[in-house]
Order: structure tokens, then sequence, then C-alpha cells
């Protein structure tokens, strides 16, 4: 089914976010690894995303890979100010100049995408939506995003969750029906993380951590496991790389302890050479509280490390059973799991762990289904402004009104731009394709294997 | 090992409910994100088990609209102190008390506040007793050495202002005060003081000083210092030992305590009276019936996607 999908028309994709290149994290790669998989599968992909210090205006990245780098500065955690008709101008234009045909938003947290696709529905797009990260509902923050959400989603084409926990999370969060709600998760450029080329002995099993040094991330069960560990098994030596709020703690850990030989704090390591900090261990361990899918892990399994991680969020989906080892989030059943994974690791072969990766996790397996997701989203009906406005209504007794307050004056908005300045005004960008020896020489960047194609 | 056990419990479960249903060429659906596409089925697919592991309402608490009222007798309680205090600003502003029935006041108020805690407190050493009498003093030394201070602090302030920022900040007070428990750390008590508590602890003592430094002479300002600080430091924590001691003269001092307000307020001002009485029906009576009614609208939801809960505490 796929294959006859392929041959259908090819899509022209704006991908909006706050979060890509130069930051290194989950969303951003996921956006530049599918971007490029997509440009490979035929599809024209551009993104826009906010200025970066210098970085503003127009970029071009491998594979000719558009980047608009819109200039406004962040104003607070990596997002623009949220100013709800500020961008309408220049979002119409990206999208007049380049013929996009569907615009993809990234992460409920970045309010450009939240902007952008409510212009992109207000100009008639179709839109789809990935949602990265899992959200409670008892706290402040979190209920004033999940209003947020309910806005955006309550008119949006389709929607992608990373996993099935984060599927169910964001239909309780956004009331969004479960069929409307795909999930295709994350996964690893296994090119980029082999394991090393000879097997460590197994002398001394060195355990790898490598996680921002927050609450979040569990740092404080480190401080707690680490001690233990090291106490029951003398074998054994500990890698962390990462930096944050919570390093002093586990700077007082190995002082208290007096674990300075044993416990390596490598600061933070820049994502380049996070895979030549692997392949020096043999186990990794993730202690995060809260995880909607976590590509670390599969990061380690592509190295051929065994992996220790909590029982949280996304995790238990991820891994089968014979490459992960799950606890909970307790300081006992963490130290067990350590004690078990000990056990099984000289069955470990990590050759055989990184080509069973390649088998489970593939960018371009990522990219054909999300090709699928657009296919459906273009088939969708085109709706008129008052059928989308009924959507808007439901949302609360308060908030319904509001938000179609918002959309009407969106549209009065656009309709005033498009009066001073016409469509057929707007310059619109020709095509230009890559020659096979341009692709050829700038692909060493972004390494695919080509078997899996 | 008993990972792998719950693992495999819990794919049998999700089999077993897909096996009723599924036919014979497809094979089931696992809830895993590894291994592409599942054959047979969308990535949109959603299985019977969707949603099965939330929780729904786990810790809200089942209220019973008697034991609600009595609870808010405490904040009734707190409520008419706070009017008696104000009620003896306005007296000593009046000059209808002069400073030696204030002095008196003190004395009287210092006597029984110690007396309650010794007859209701459980561990009674010398030296504790001690330390107390000690601090006690060095405090109205101290409020005494810094009279002065206070007696000139907001000479160049008009006084509207000065009603008006007093009436503020005691409504901040009343609203941040922690009602459930002592605002300084009682030997026994269950938590520290929060942040808010903090705060509306130190808009009293504003307040206080605010007023003091409107009065006649350095005698009064010591005086009307020392019984704010005394009932604004000291009452929640006699009220606490009292309700701890025993609920039923808990009740009887709250109600006397009401009455004896209702009857002050009553001779100084109708108006007041009148407002005073709307409060304490409002806390009493309204208050309760219409949290019970809004308690049916609660929902909570808990599920696999919470952050985990820490269970030992962050020691810094």
């Amino acid at each position: 089914m796929s294959k006859k999908m392929s041959n259908q028309e090819k899509h022209r994709i704006l991908m909006v976010s706050d979060f890509f290149y130069p930051n290194f994290g989950g969303v951003e790669n996921h956006i530049y690894y599918l971007s490029q998989c997509l440009i490979k599968l035929g599809h024209k992909v551009v993104v826009m995303t906010h200025a970066y210090q210098n970085r503003s205006g127009v970029r071009y990245m491998t594979g000719g890979l558009k980047v608009y780098y819109v200039p406004w500065k962040p104003f607070l955690m990596q997002n623009t100010l949220p100013t709800f008709y500020g961008t309408l101008p220049i979002i119409r234009t990206i999208l007049i100049r380049e013929k996009i045909s569907l615009v993809h938003g990234h992460q409920a947290f970045s309010t450009l995408c939240h902007e952008a696709l409510m212009h992109a529905r207000t100009m008639g797009y179709k839109v789809v939506f990935t949602d990265h990260s899992l959200y409670g509902f008892g706290d402040v923050g979190s209920i004033h995003m999940n209003k947020v959400l309910q806005f955006t989603l309550a008119d949006v084409t389709q929607a992608i969750c990373v996993s099935h926990t984060s599927k169910e999370n964001t239909v309780l969060r956004s009331g969004l029906p479960p069929e409307k709600v795909f999930v295709i998760p994350n996964a690893v450029d296994t090119a980029m993380f082999k394991p090393a080329a000879e097997r460590l002995s197994n002398r001394e099993i060195v355990i790898v951590v490598i996680s921002r040094l927050v609450y979040r991330k569990g740092a404080d069960l480190l401080v707690e496991v680490i001690p233990e560990v090291c106490r029951l098994h003398s074998n054994v030596r500990f890698i962390i790389g990462g930096d944050g709020p919570k390093r002093v703690r586990l700077e007082e850990m190995r002082e208290k302890h007096s674990l300075q030989d044993r416990v390596d704090m490598l600061g933070a390591v820049p994502h380049a050479k996070v895979q030549s900090v692997l392949i020096t261990g043999h186990i990794f361990l993730n202690s995060s509280l809260t995880e909607a899918f976590c590509i670390a892990i599969l990061e380690a399994a592509s190295c051929g490390l065994l992996t220790v991680s909590t029982r949280v969020g996304g995790v238990p989906e991820v891994l089968p059973d014979d490459m992960i080892v799950l606890a909970e989030p307790d300081p006992n059943d963490m130290v067990q799991a350590i004690t078990m994974a000990l056990h099984i690791l000289p069955q470990i072969d990590p050759q055989a762990m990184h080509t069973r990766m390649k088998t489970l996790y593939s960018w371009h397996d990522v990219a054909r289904r999300t090709e699928i997701v657009y296919d459906r989203a273009l088939r969708c009906s085109s709706q008129n402004l008052l059928e989308r406005l009924s959507r808007y209504l439901p949302c609360g007794a308060w908030a319904g009104k509001l938000f179609c307050l918002v959309m009407i004056i969106d549209f009065l908005f656009w309709h005033l731009l498009q009066l001073l300045q016409p469509d057929r005004d707007i310059e619109v960008v020709p095509d230009f394709r890559l020659t096979d020896h341009q692709r050829g020489e700038t692909s060493q960047d972004f390494n695919i294997d080509d078997s899996l194609r | 090992m008993s990972n792998n056990i719950k693992c495999n419990a819990e794919s049998v479960r999700m089999e077993a409910s897909i096996g009723r249903r599924s036919s014979p060429t497809r094979s089931k659906w696992r809830k895993v994100a590894y291994g592409g596409m599942q054959p047979g089925f969308e990535d949109n697919h959603t299985d019977e088990s969707f949603l099965e592991d939330m929780i729904m309402n786990a810790s809200v608490v089942k209220r019973d609209l008697l034991k609600v009222m009595l609870d808010s007798v405490s904040i009734s309680q707190y409520v008419c102190i706070v009017a008696l205090v104000v009620l003896v600003w306005t007296y000593t502003l009046r000059s209808t008390f002069n400073e030696n029935s204030l002095m008196l006041l003190d004395v009287i108020l210092l006597g029984a506040g110690f007396f309650v805690f010794l007859l209701t407190a459980e561990m009674l050493s010398f030296d504790l007793l001690l330390s107390y009498v000690l601090k006690i003093f060095f405090f109205i030394t101290g409020l005494y050495v810094l009279s002065p201070i206070y007696h000139t602090l907001t000479r160049s302030i008009s006084s509207d202002s000065i009603w008006a920022l007093t009436a503020s900040l005691l409504i901040l007070h009343l609203f941040l005060h922690n009602y459930s428990g002592s605002t300084v750390k009682a030997p026994g008590a269950l938590e520290n003081p929060t942040f808010t508590s903090n705060i509306s602890l130190n808009a009293s003592i504003v307040a206080s000083l605010l007023i003091a430094s409107r009065l006649p002479s350095r005698l009064h300002v010591f005086a009307i210092v020392l019984f704010s600080l005394q009932i604004f430091l000291f009452a929640p924590l006699v009220s606490y030992c009292i309700k701890k001691c025993s609920f039923r003269l808990h009740l009887c001092f709250s109600f006397g305590l009401m009455a004896a307000t209702l009857l002050f307020v009553y001779r100084l001002h109708g108006l007041l009276f009148v407002l005073l009485l709307g409060v304490l029906v409002f806390v009493n009576l309204v208050g309760p019936y219409w949290l019970i009614r809004i308690q049916e609208y609660k929902f909570e939801i808990n599920g696999p996607w919470d952050e985990a809960k820490l269970c030992f505490n962050i020691t810094e």
C-alpha cells in the first residue's frame, strides 16, 4: 500500500517549530531527520523557526533543506513572544512564496507552532501537528497549556504522537477523537551510532549516563543509586555526561562517598561526541521521571549498550524486553535492575544489537508513515469559516466563544492583508533540485544506510 | 525478575482481550513502538486497551457536610480574633483605652496564653520552659527599645493612606493565613510554615506597626505593638494547642469568642456588625455547602503519563 502512495503527487511541506538547529535536542533532531528523509522521497520541505543569535534569514542545509530563521529573538525558554496576529504576514508570505500545500507543526510548548497552525487554518491550508512531550493535568502551567492545545487541535486535520502513551495523554488533554491521532515513533540514525570496533573487556563494567542533570531527568535518583551500586559491585565504574543545576549534588555525592576514581563527570557533551562517549560503556542508565519517548535509549541501543531505565511514560514501548531492563523510579528497584543487567551482560553482543536496531527503527520508515498521514490530511475536505467555528465552540463555556472571536479577527486580518498585498504580488520561489552529483557530495554529512531503502 | 513477570502479565492480558475479536489472519496488535508499522493495523488504530491504565479521582476525599462545617469553625474563630484586635486598635486610637489598661491586657494575655500552652503541652522540661521565658523576655525588651523608632515611623504619611494600607494588609493577612496549622512551628506540629503563611504573618506585623505609629506616646506604641504581636504570633499556636487537647473545648472557645466579638462590634458600629455577621455566616454555612456541591465536578486524571514522584526526600 505504501508503494502505491509513493507514486502519488509530491507534497510541499512547511515544518514549523521554535526548536531547530543550531539547538540540539529530541524535537530538533526529529524535524531535521524527518525533513531529510521526506526530501529523499521526493517531497519539498521548508522549515520555519525563530532566529538564533546571529543566525537570521534564509539558510540552506544538507540536501537543499531551506530554513527560514524569522527575525524574532526568543523571549522565554526558546519560545518567541506570543503576539497573536504578528506572525500572520510573514507566515502568509512564506506559504505563498513556497507554494506550500501542508503545514506541519511540532511540539505543544512552541508558541510559533501554535500561531502558525492557527494562521494556516485561517488561510485554508491543511495542518498536521506532532506532539513530543507528556504533560500533567493538575498544576497551573499544565492547565493553561492544555487549553491552548485544545484550541490548536480543535481544528487540526491530523495529529501525530511519538508513542502510544503519548497518544493517550494527547487525546485526554485535547479532546481529539482517537482515530485522528497517528502513532509514529522517533527513530535513530544508526549509521552515526555504531558500536565500538572491538568489544570492551568485561573485567571492569562501565555504566554510562548522558542526560541533562535536572530534576525531571531523575538526577536525584542517580545521587541515591550510584553509591549503592558502587558499594555492592566493586568492578563497576560510572561515566556521567551532561550538565545542569543538579550537577552540584552529584559532585557532593562523589566527595561524600570518595568515589572520585569510580565516577567520572565529563560535563556537557556536544552532540557530535555522544557516540564516542557511549562506546566506552557496557550499560546505559536512564533515570528520567517522565519521558514521552526516549531517543537517548535508542542511541545507546544502537551503540550496543544494554539499557537500564525507569518505567515511566512511553519508555516500556521503546525497546524489546531483551534489550532493556525496566525498574520503578525507586532507588532500591533501580539497584536491583542494575544487578540483573550485570548478570545479563555477558549474553549481549553489541554488533548483533546494532544490526537488530537497524531493522527496528529507521527514519525512512518514519518518513513513509508520515507521508501516509499527509496523504490522508490532504484528502480531507476543506471547510469554510462557519463550519470551522462550530468546532471551536465546544471547547468551553467562555473559552469556546473567545476562541471563535480570535479566529474571526484572524480571518478579517487575513482579508485585510489580501487587500493591501494581493497574492499575485508575492513572488514565488522557483524550485530547484540538487543534482545527484551535488547530493552525493553533501550527503556524507547525513549518512543513511542504503540497504534500508 | 519481577519486571519481566510484570511485562509478561501485561502482554498476556492484552492478547487475551484482543484474541476475542481478532480474525485468524491478523496478528495481534501490541502496544510497542519498534518494528515499524504493525502488519494489518494502521497507525491510527485505537485498540480496546486504549486508556486502560487511566485512573480517575484516585485521591479525591469524600466530604461530609457536618465535618466541613465544624472544620470551618477554625476559620471563623481566627476572623473573630482579628476583629477583636482591630477593635482594640480602634479604641486605643480614640483614646478610650489608656496605656496602663493596655499593659494590663498584655500581661493578662501573655499569662493566659502561657497557661494554656503549659496545660496542653506534652513534653515539659524545665530547660525548655526556661528557654521560652528567656526568649520572651528578650523579645519584650527588644520591642521596648525599638518603640521610639516605631513612634515616628510614619510621621510624614497621611492618615488616610495608613488606614487604607492597614485595611488591605489585614485582608491580605486573612486571605493567605494558614488555617490548618500554626504560623510558628509548634513542637509536635506536622509541617513547616509555608511560603504564603510567611507572607500573611509579615502583612499582619506591618499592619500593627503602621497603626502603632499613629499613637501619642512611646508607652502606647510599646503596649499596642506588644499586644498585636502577641496575638498574631501566638494566637494560632494557642488555638492549635486547644484543638489538639480537646475538640469540644475548641468548639466552646470558638463559639464564645464569636459571640463576644459580635457583641463588642455591635456596640461599636452597626454596619460593621452586619458585615462581620455576614462573613461568619458565609464561612460557616454557605462555604461548606458550596464546596460539597461543586465537589461532584472534580475530575482528576492519573495514568502512566504522569511524572513519577520521588518517594524519598531530597536533602540538600
